[in-house]
């Protein structure tokens, strides 16, 4: 019943709002604060470790089954959260957009399925849900509907689509692999251990398509960047999310401390691996970017990087792999916290100014206090500054990393210093970032922004009477949606142990690390090696910021041919040289047939034209199509039983023909 | 037994009394029309669901010394009502369709006709009997190929006639010589070859599924079906890609599965040669669809790689396959008619065929295009519309009988699918929507068409989130042959 509830409550609210024109209140926010009682109130005894469970009695193959362990509710409860933060900045940000029901109805969709995706009990119905969830949300995608918008869709649907197909592949070479139902969190028996292997993988391909990661991430800077801010806030925020929700998932079939056994122990640093080339791809095309969405997109790819690499750190370890997955399981969740801040920020400086590109912003810090102060609190957050969100996360999962590289795996030990470089990364396009938007030199920026003013009160003087009033209206609400976010950030920042204590720990545990409680609350955040380390990152970064900017580095662009477009048009090009050359050959062939098939037509059906034989006397002139074919083929065949290969009686076969 | 007669009959004097009813009594007929589809479709129902609880109903007759027995098993009773239920949606969408059309009564004539033999090869209980029907549903649906009397229209009925002619003529060479071997021509539940070991089986089998193959559109036998889309819509819909191309591909069925056995099939080595064959005609045949510029011709290519998923199942000889390509039939079916009709009420309403000229039509016809889109998300194998169910069986079957790459091949097709029609749908809704776009989805005549469209849609949907709504059905195929 309370899973239905939480599914039910965003669809009537989509009802509600395709029935009702023109109203004023503002459902989603209801709906998400609705929904996060419920999950709260709900999912209050999953954390003292009685899971839920519920299961539609539904007759045939398939009937949807829902759960919850901790990990569902941590998710869920995240999930209702930070909708519910965007849900207060949306009306404002979608008046100055347009378009807000559908905005609106869409989002409440995505809600419904979001959370179907985080209490489904089984592989189907987390499919279904996931399905639905791409589709609405592939509408916030193209919302804007231009040109860039409708191929940055294309994007987003051709990979969710193939990243959902993968999962079924997945799904269908599980089952029979092993003795898998097809239930999540249940334990497995492998029966073919290579077939088994390949599932997985293919399980993680397809989520990690969802979630960015390398090498299948070069829809999410198109299509975050393309949506309008609260959904670019909730595509990064949580919908990726999801992603890295169903690689955890997967990765649960293997489960943490057999992977000898059954033969899935490459898995582990593979999983790792792709982890810090999606960090690093992230990191090196967000210091170059000078779009303000798309170096916070490059920014989400690079953080789903951390995700993955403590997954992977984790399976590796095995039973004592509980830093890396809780290290995951936390950047989540603080990930969706700044980075929708982030998103935010971003959005109600573009609303008011009409510019993302970064280069064009500067010294807006005196126009927007409230939105510079939030969005530095964020900043540090996502750099990773003591005091902040970001910093326990990348601690606990740099010690994961850690124990890892003890171990003396030399991919371990490069991801422990990859996982530095990317720090000081991270740092440093979060510096350029927000240096170029609040502190650059503010006279060229200003002069900017009025020459966009006077060109638009020149074009069209209505037009710009609406806007002003929108560009000095209050962003309350708007900052009343981030202030909620970074107070929580704050929260986390200051008292580390809450999150693993209430939740983290046991939904560690329950995804079947034995010890996780014991162990992880033996962790402490604040050691002098940690906070120095950050310190010195966040120095290096800064550093590094102003090098680039003083050198021009950051205006380089990088060579046309590593670009996604270009090798995306190379492999197109060999698409379609493959094609038309099958083509051709297709053609070619099918004339040859066509010419043969012609002439045995004409040979056989063309009677009046003078062509009429003889077979044994009898005039085929006089006989119909059928019979000439059927005689054609009886022949052939008595020739063959009698002549060639006389098997049986010629004289049965004639009695039957007669 | 009455209702299997009352099947079986319904179309033919339904027909023979719309044949002599007036050009001009337009409303009379529409009214006999729906009257008699209903009426056997409920019929169909009726047999079909005491099939599938395991009573036998037969109808045996002897005449000339041969055996015509009619009597319907699962895989019939499914077959039978999924054309008869979707007989009663063209019925209502050619209403429509129809009006602004010449020829009323030679069209619902043989419309009529049609459905009474489609649903004889479905009920069919022997051979011969199948043979029968399969050869005169070619004679019934010519006229309404050539409806148009175009001369491309006579140029595709022939193509249509002499393809669907040769195929039968195959069979009724196989059909011999499988009387020769084992003496028994009926279905059962156990296969009429079983237990005979024969190298020349395998020449029996070439022999079956080319003349089944031609009406199932198996690659190189499948150029009369993109030809006969200059048909009209609800034909296009109905005959070219349910009914007529079903009855091929249910003969293949019964071929494999009650003619040689499974077990026979897996022994003969043409056996495991046609999942291949399958697997070819599927990829093939979607990627010359994605090349097609006509919409009709690209639903086309598109039936004949969808047509393939059923048979690919069927080759796979495993019980979860078998489901998969009943699921399969029946989900593909739905959607299918429902992309047919909503083609067809754009080239009615806007009068373009061209995809590349579709730009923008979605404006006009938006439940229409609405409709189409969730249709295309199906034949990616999307949920939660049906054909994830089919597809996921099919690859389920295809893995169990040791065939990996099955699986992989369908996920390639879905792939592919995505490409062909998510782009158009797309493109339908490209460019702003000016004030002064009028919506074409008004009056009777798009009512008619847009509601059982809708409806299709809708029950697409319905079986996706719940797909053991149509899985006794499926079970007791399955059950009967293994």
């Amino acid at each position: 019943m309370l899973f239905l509830t939480l599914i039910a409550v965003p669809l009537l609210g989509a009802i509600v709002t395709l029935i009702k024109r023109d109203s004023k209140a503002n459902i989603s926010l209801l709906v998400s604060a609705i929904v996060l009682v419920v999950g709260i109130v709900g999912f209050k005894d999953v954390f003292t470790g009685t899971p839920a469970t519920f299961e539609m009695a539904l007759p045939g193959p398939f009937a949807p089954t829902f759960q919850a362990d901790p990990l569902t509710a941590i998710f869920v409860i995240l999930t209702c959260f930070v909708w519910l933060a965007v849900s207060m900045y949306t009306p404002k940000y979608m008046k100055h957009e347009g378009g807000e029901k559908r905005f609106k109805l869409c989002a409440l969709l995505t809600l419904s399925s979001i959370l179907g995706v985080f209490t489904s009990g089984d592989l189907f119905t987390l499919l279904l849900f996931f399905e639905i969830m791409t589709v609405t949300s592939y509408f916030w995608v193209i919302h804007k509907w231009d040109n860039d918008a409708i191929s940055a869709g294309y994007y987003y649907l051709f990979y969710s689509i193939i990243g959902g197909l993968l999962v079924v592949l997945g799904a269908v070479l599980l089952y029979s692999a092993s003795d898998s139902t097809l239930v999540i969190g249940e334990s497995v028996t492998v029966t073919d251990s290579r077939m088994f292997a390949w599932a997985i993988g293919l399980l993680i391909a397809g989520f990690g398509t969802k979630a960015g990661m390398f090498p299948l991430h070069s829809w999410l800077p198109r299509a975050h960047s393309a949506a309008p801010t609260p959904g670019s806030a909730l595509l990064s925020g949580l919908i990726i999310k999801v992603g890295i929700y169903g690689l955890i998932r997967s990765v649960q079939f293997v489960g943490w401390g057999n992977a000898l056994e059954i033969g899935t122990s490459r898995l582990g640093p593979a999983l790792a691996v792709l982890g810090v080339c999606t960090m690093l791809v992230g990191t090196v095309l967000a210091l170059f970017q000078s779009h303000a969405k798309r170096l916070l997109a490059y920014s989400s790819v690079s953080q789903m990087g951390y995700i993955i690499l403590g997954l992977g750190t984790s399976l590796y370890l095995g039973q004592d792999g509980g830093l890396g997955l809780l290290g995951a399981i936390y950047h989540v969740v603080n990930h969706a916290l700044f980075k929708a801040t982030l998103f935010m920020g971003i959005g109600i400086i573009y609303i008011k100014t009409n510019e993302l590109d970064l280069y064009k912003m500067g010294g807006l810090l005196r126009r927007f206090p409230i939105t510079a102060a939030l969005m530095f609190v964020a900043v540090l957050g996502i750099i990773g500054a003591p005091g902040l969100n970001g910093y326990v996360s990348k601690t606990v999962l740099h010690h994961g990393v850690t124990l890892a590289a003890e171990t003396g795996a030399g991919w371990a030990i490069w991801a422990e210093r990859l996982f530095l470089v990317t720090g000081v990364g991270t740092a440093t396009y979060f510096a350029k970032l927000y240096y170029l938007i609040f502190l650059k030199g503010s006279e060229k920026a200003t002069c900017k922004s009025t020459d966009i003013r006077t060109e638009k009160a020149s074009s069209a003087n209505q037009v710009q009477h609406g806007e002003k009033e929108v560009r000095h209206g209050k962003s309350t609400g708007m900052h009343i949606g981030m202030g909620i976010l970074v107070v929580t950030m704050l929260v986390i920042g200051i008292s580390p142990k809450l999150f693993p204590d209430v939740s983290g720990a046991v939904a560690t545990q329950g995804l079947g690390i034995n010890n996780a409680i014991e162990s992880l609350g033996a962790l402490t955040y604040w050691n002098f090696s940690d906070i120095s380390g950050m310190v010195i990152t966040l120095a290096l970064g800064v550093f590094f910021c102003w090098l680039g900017l003083k050198s021009g580095l950051f205006s380089l662009r990088l060579p046309v041919w590593i670009s996604t477009k270009c090798i995306s048009s190379s492999v197109q090009r060999l698409v379609s040289a493959i094609s038309k050359r099958g083509a051709r050959f297709y053609s070619s062939a099918s004339k040859l047939v066509s010419k043969v098939s012609r002439s045995a037509h004409s040979r056989l059906f063309n009677y009046s034209k003078s062509r009429a034989f003889t077979i044994f006397g009898t005039k085929v002139a006089g006989i119909g199509a059928d019979a000439t074919l059927l005689i054609v083929v009886l022949t052939l065949l008595i020739v063959w039983y009698t002549l060639i290969d006389p098997g049986l009686p010629v004289l049965e076969y004639m009695k039957l023909v007669s | 037994m009455l209702f299997l007669i009352l099947a079986l009959l319904s179309g033919v004097v339904g027909g023979l009394i719309v044949a002599a009813i007036p050009e001009s009594r337009e409303r009379l007929r529409n009214l006999i029309v729906i009257l008699f589809t209903a009426l056997g479709t409920l019929s169909c129902w009726v047999v079909g669901i005491s099939a599938f609880s395991g009573q036998s109903i037969m109808l045996v007759g002897h005449i000339a010394g041969f055996t015509f027995s009619l009597g319907p098993d699962p895989l019939g009773a499914l077959f039978g009502i999924i054309a008869s239920s979707l007989w009663m949606f063209a019925a209502v969408y050619s209403f429509g369709y129809m009006s602004e059309k010449k020829r009323h009564r030679t069209y619902f004539t043989f419309f009529l006709l049609s459905f009474s033999v489609t649903l004889g090869v479905a009920f069919s209980g022997n051979l011969i009997v199948l043979y029968l029907f399969y050869e005169l549903l070619t004679f019934t649906t010519y006229p309404l190929v050539i409806h148009e009397r175009t001369p491309e229209a006579v140029k595709a009925g022939k193509k249509y006639f002499l393809y669907s002619l040769s195929g039968a003529g195959a069979i009724l060479v196989a059909v011999v010589f499988t009387y020769s071997m084992s003496g028994n021509l009926s279905f059962s539940d156990k296969p009429i070859l079983a237990g005979s070991v024969d190298p020349r089986l395998n020449w029996l089998l070439v022999l079956f599924i080319v003349g089944f193959g031609v009406k199932a559109a198996i690659m190189p036998l499948h150029r009369w079906l993109p030809s006969a889309m200059v048909a009209p819509t609800p034909v296009s819909a109905l005959l070219h890609a349910v009914a007529v191309v079903y009855s091929g591909v249910y003969g293949v069925l019964r071929v494999i599965y009650s003619v040689f056995g499974h077990e026979l099939i897996s022994q003969l080595s043409f056996g495991r040669v046609l999942p291949w064959i399958a697997a070819f005609t599927i990829l093939v045949g979607v990627i010359i669809a994605t090349r097609q510029d006509i919409l009709k011709r690209r639903l086309a290519y598109h039936t004949i790689s969808q047509l393939s998923y059923i048979l690919l199942g069927a080759f796979t000889l495993q019980p979860l396959g078998l489901a998969g390509a009943m699921l399969h039939m029946i989900s593909y079916s739905i959607l299918k008619v429902a992309l047919f009709f909503s083609a067809g009420i754009i080239s009615e309403q806007t009068g373009e065929t061209e995809i590349s000229k579709m730009i923008g039509v979605g404006w006009s016809l938006p439940k229409t295009m609405t409709i189409f889109g969730v249709a295309s998300l199906g034949m990616i194998g999307m949920l939660p519309l049906n054909t994830f169910w089919s597809k996921y069986y099919l690859m389920q079957g295809g893995v169990e009988g040791g065939r990996w790459q099955v699986a992989v091949v369908l996920i390639c097709s879905g792939i592919v699918n995505a490409f062909c029609f998510i782009p158009t749908v797309v493109d339908a809704f490209r460019g702003k929507r000016t004030e002064g776009v009028l919506n074409k989805e008004r009056g009777k005549r798009l009512f008619l068409m847009l509601t059982p469209t809708a409806i299709l849609a809708v029950v697409a949907i319905f079986i996706g989130l719940w797909p053991g709504s149509v899985w006794p059905g499926v079970e007791a195929v399955v059950d009967w042959f293994f």
